[in-house]
Order: C-alpha cells, then structure tokens, then sequence
C-alpha cells in the first residue's frame, strides 16, 4: 500500500473559541422558537405587568400625585422587597408557561432522529450539549424575568436617586439571583422532560405538572403528619422562600427556612443533570 | 507507527450484559479499511469506540495518537457519519453542512466556503439550499457524507455510506474514498457491498459476535485461511488436457469444467505448488490464457469465516 506518505495539509487556521462555538445551537434554536406564534404572543403579554410595575413606580415617585391621600395609601405606594416580589412572582408564572411551551422541542426531536452522535461526534462533550441548550431557555426566560426587572429597578433607582440604591441594593441582586436560580431549575425540568418524553404536549404538560405535583405532595405530608417541614420538597415554596430571603422579607417561622430550601434545591438541581446526563448518550444503549 | 495508526488494544464494550465487542486488538494503518460482518456483530460499535461516542469497559484506544476520550483534540481531525438519517429539522442542506463546521469552530466566512466545497464534492450544489426533509434517500446519505468531510479530516468514519447511492455516485464516492485513502488518511467504513468493499479496500476486518475474525489484506487474509482449498479459474482452449494434467498433482483437491468447456474452476491446497504446475503446463505448450483467483475477494473470506464456509 503506498498510502503512508502524507498527500494533505492539515488546517492551520484559527478556531473559533469554546463559547462561541457553544452558541451556534441556541442561535438556531432560538430562530425556531420565534417562529411559533404563541410564543411571541407570551412574549408580548408578558411585558403587560412589567410595564404596570412601570406605571406603580411612575406613580410612586410622584408624590405630587397622591398628596390628599392617607397614610396607608402612602405605604401601598412604597416600592421595597415585598413590591418585587409581587412582580417576581407574577412574571415567573409567564416563565413556566415559557419553558413549558418552548422546552420539549429542545432534545426530544435530537433524540428522535438519532442526532446526538452528530453533535457528539465534533469537539462538543455531553455538558456542552445539555448547557448549550440550557442557554437557549436561559435567553429566552431572562427575556420576560431578569430583563424587565433589572428595568424595573433602575427606573426606580433613577427616579428615587442614590439614597434609595444605598439602601436597597441587595433589591437588584436579589432580582438577578433569585430569577436565575428559578430560571436553572425551571429550564433544567423542561430539558430533563424533553429529554424523557417524545411527545411535545405532554412534555410540556410534564413540565407544569411538576410544580404543581410537588405542591400537592408537599401539603400532603405536612396535613397528614402535622409538620411543616413537606414545603421542603415543594420547588415553588423553597424558591420563593430564598425569594423572600434575598428580597429580606418575613420567612414563616413554623416553615423551612431558605437553608434547608436552598439544600433541597441545590439536590433537585443535581438530580436533574444526573437524570439528562443518563439519558442523553450518543449511542442508543442496548438493553 | 502509533501516531499515523489507529489502535485497540485488548478493548472490550458491554453493553449491559450484551456484548458489544471483545478483546479487540487492532492496528489499523491509513487507508481504506472496510468492516464487515453481518448485523449486530459490533461494526458500528468498533466506529462508535474510535469516535469516542462510547467508550470501552477495558482496554485502550488511541486514535493518530490521541485517546477519544479527548473529543477536543479529536474531533478538529476526525469525520463521522452515522448510518442514521439524522439532522436538525427545517435545516438546508448546506445549513446542515456549515452548522457542522461552525461547531468545529471555522469562522463564519470559512464555514461556508468549506460548506460549499464539501457540497459541490457530493454533487448537491443544485440542492443545498433546499431543506434535507424533502431530499431523497442518496441525497441525505450525500449530505452525511459532504458534513463529514467539510472540515477535511485526517480520519473519515462512515457507516455504510453506500446505502443508497446510484450507480454513478456510488463510483464518485469510491473515487473520493481512493483520493482520501491514497493521500495518507484513515477511511473506515462498514459496507454491506461486498463486492465493492473487494474493489476499493486496502484491508478489511471481519467481525462476528463481538470478536475479530480476521484482518489485513484481502489477499494475505486469505492464505491464512487452510481448511478452504483455493480456487482458480483457469481460461484455456484445452480444458480436459489441462484437468487431466491437474489431477496427477497431490494438491489439487477438485477440477470442475467450466459449462462452455472455455475453462476449469481448480481448488488447491497449496498455492505455490499449483503456480509450479501451472508454469510446467505452460512450458509443455499448452496455453493457458487466464488465472484468476475466485475466493479471493471479501465475499468469500465472508463466507468462509462468518458464514460457515459452505
């Protein structure tokens, strides 16, 4: 065989870095996902409650407006932790709806078509996949949490002044902190769903299912043994208690506190990548 | 010689309980080396353990030197298509093929470029934008191949690129396949042809049930093999005055006249010894005017391994 004198010249050019390679698969995901009209549509009604925030803190800022009113009304007006946390929780709700639409179709359709020996077999791991597809529901969640309520805050800091950011800074981290912990743990149930199940309602189904579900189960051991320790396994309840905890607002005292939530959730995070991991392997296993 | 081969050594894949492959040693230098062996015998696994999709319970594998548990390195000089027709949906053939290369981290304006030369080599110019849902069957099996070779591998693994293709594309991606192999590179495929894993391979390796049954030349690989007796086809005028000359050497275990009575198919156990007889047949004046081995070739090595030897 006279085949061992090399007739080619390997590629000497430069290469693209790491993350900017990790973005070719969201980029092509993304143009999909805004190709369905429900989405844009969530997308726009998202931004309803964001921009009557917006109105509140107009309103808020302007005491002209409400000088003959009562005291009480004056505190109604007062933009602090228990106001973001009113607009965190209404526009986590448009979230979920997101991750559950926009979810399934992520690695349910790879799995399906045999694909994941095509992306694994270019210089692309397993947790560059599963993250490169994180990120596309990271954008897109962001989109309708983080986004507007960064906005939010810095309305409030330009029109209150920098007394108002002095004292409440840790608003805007909590913003940042708080939605990007939901946003991991709701992407995370979306991409572990899609990845377990084919058909795109009922992975989406799944999705809300899983919330609610865990509520349920929750209130059901803490009513059936009389404790108040079953909200630790209730996702919604531990997310918004390290809410409440980053926002500095009242924790009840007779349930978790956002330890024991913030350890229950770091476990579900685990579980759901161990969950993907197993599942996405590049080769169907043979049983 | 590792750097330039690649190399199991002493590798087994379970898959459960289920056999994959086992106790694979191998050196594969570049070239073309086909696969073969019936379904389920563990070819695309060998494939998927080269391009570190799985990876071995025991053993080791180095491809060109790096471990494909290295997909960094490995990758940027290895190409792969699956024998699975899978791509994103709504994808253009040439979004296909540049998506590829821009995960292998090509700038943009060179992803492209290679896209369209990668595209033009299968022939799919025409077709590239249009979506690969709507291609036919040799079409995808083409823009499997076009994304396998766009980055310009040093090592190509196709699993049964053939499937599929006409005529005329199938002769063009043989030629592509000789060019690559002729130039210093792995190509590794599996291929249910057989007659034209014959034409084109430079070695082949048998596989059944997991285990390595043989590997090497077709040639070499068939001497080894003594229980079969060779066979020849012998194109003479004088057939009869040939087997009758034939019949008094030891070696000669069977002599069939061929139906036009234009030839004689000979099995020998002894391959030096029938070219002696040949050449005293020769010298006698008698003209011999064709040997051809027919056992020669993957098809029998096939079915004398894998087969049973019927």
């Amino acid at each position: 065989m006279a085949v061992y004198r090399r007739g080619y010249q390997r590629y000497s050019g430069g290469f693209t870095s790491h993350a900017a390679r990790m973005m070719v698969i969201p980029r092509f995901s993304w143009e999909r996902i805004l190709e369905q009209k429900f989405v844009v549509i969530l997308l726009v009604v998202s931004m309803f409650w964001p921009l009557l925030c917006a109105g509140f803190i107009y309103l808020a800022n302007h005491t002209e407006l409400w000088q003959g009113f009562d005291n009480g009304f004056k505190k109604f007006l007062n933009i602090d932790g228990r106001f973001f946390s009113i607009f965190m929780n209404a526009q986590s709700v448009y979230a979920l709806i997101l991750a559950s639409v926009a979810g399934p179709g992520l690695i349910a359709p790879d799995l399906a078509n045999n694909a994941l020996p095509l992306y694994f077999s270019r210089p692309l791991t397993r947790g560059d996949y599963i993250w490169s597809r994180m990120i596309v529901l990271l954008g897109l969640l962001s989109f309708v949490s983080i986004v507007p309520g960064i906005l939010l805050f810095c309305m409030q800091v330009g029109m209150a002044g920098g007394d108002w950011l002095w004292k409440n800074w840790y608003l805007g981290v909590a913003i940042v902190a708080g939605f990007a912990l939901y946003i991991c743990i709701v992407s995370l149930v979306a991409l572990t769903s899609s990845a377990y199940v084919k058909w795109r309602v009922v992975a989406g189904a799944l999705v809300l299912a899983f919330f609610f579900l865990l509520t349920g189960a929750a209130e059901m051991i803490n009513e059936v043994f009389r404790v108040g320790w079953g909200s630790t396994f209730n996702p919604a309840y531990a997310i918004k208690t390290v809410w409440y905890w980053l926002l500095d607002l009242d924790i009840p005292d007779d349930k978790p506190g956002p330890a024991e939530c913030g350890m229950f959730l770091i476990a579900l995070t685990g579980g759901l990548l161990v969950l993907l991991a197993r599942r996405l392997r590049p080769v169907e296993v043979v049983k | 010689m590792s750097a330039s081969h690649i190399v199991f050594d002493n590798v087994s894949k379970f898959y459960g309980e289920v056999l994959g492959v086992n106790r694979v040693d191998l050196k594969i230098p570049p070239g073309i080396t086909s696969l073969v062996g019936p379904n389920g015998s563990g070819k695309t696994t060998l494939m998927n353990l080269m391009t570190g999709l799985v990876h071995p319970n025991s053993g080791v594998i180095q491809v060109r030197g790096i471990s494909p548990y290295a997909p960094e390195k490995l990758m940027k000089f290895m190409g792969y298509a699956t024998q699975y027709d899978s791509g994103p949906r709504g994808a253009t053939g040439f979004d296909f093929v540049s998506t590829g290369l821009l995960l292998h981290g090509f700038p943009k304006a060179d992803a492209e470029r290679r896209a369209w030369q990668a595209i033009e080599r299968v022939g799919l110019t025409a077709a590239a934008k249009r979506k690969v849902a709507g291609y036919s069957k040799g079409m995808r099996q083409r823009i499997r191949l076009a994304q396998s070779i766009a980055h310009d591998p040093e090592v190509l693994i196709l699993d049964e690129p053939l499937n599929g293709l006409d005529p005329l594309v199938r002769a063009e991606t043989i030629a592509l396949f000789r060019d690559y192999g002729a130039a210093g590179r792995h190509v590794i495929l599996s291929s249910h042809v057989l007659q034209e894993v014959d034409v084109f391979s430079d070695q082949v390796i048998l596989i059944a049930n997991g285990m390595i049954v043989a590997e090497g030349q077709i040639k070499s690989v068939r001497e080894e093999i003594h229980e079969h007796p060779s066979q020849y086809l012998l194109h003479c005028k004088d057939a009869s005055r040939v087997a009758s000359l034939l019949f008094a050497e030891s070696h000669i275990s069977e002599i069939k006249l061929a139906p036009e009575g234009q030839g004689l198919l000979v099995m020998t156990r002894n391959r030096d010894a029938f070219s002696a007889a040949l050449e005293r047949i020769s010298l006698s004046g008698i003209d011999i005017d064709g040997v051809i081995p027919t056992d020669e070739n993957v098809d029998a090595l096939y079915e004398y391994l894998i087969g049973g030897g019927r």
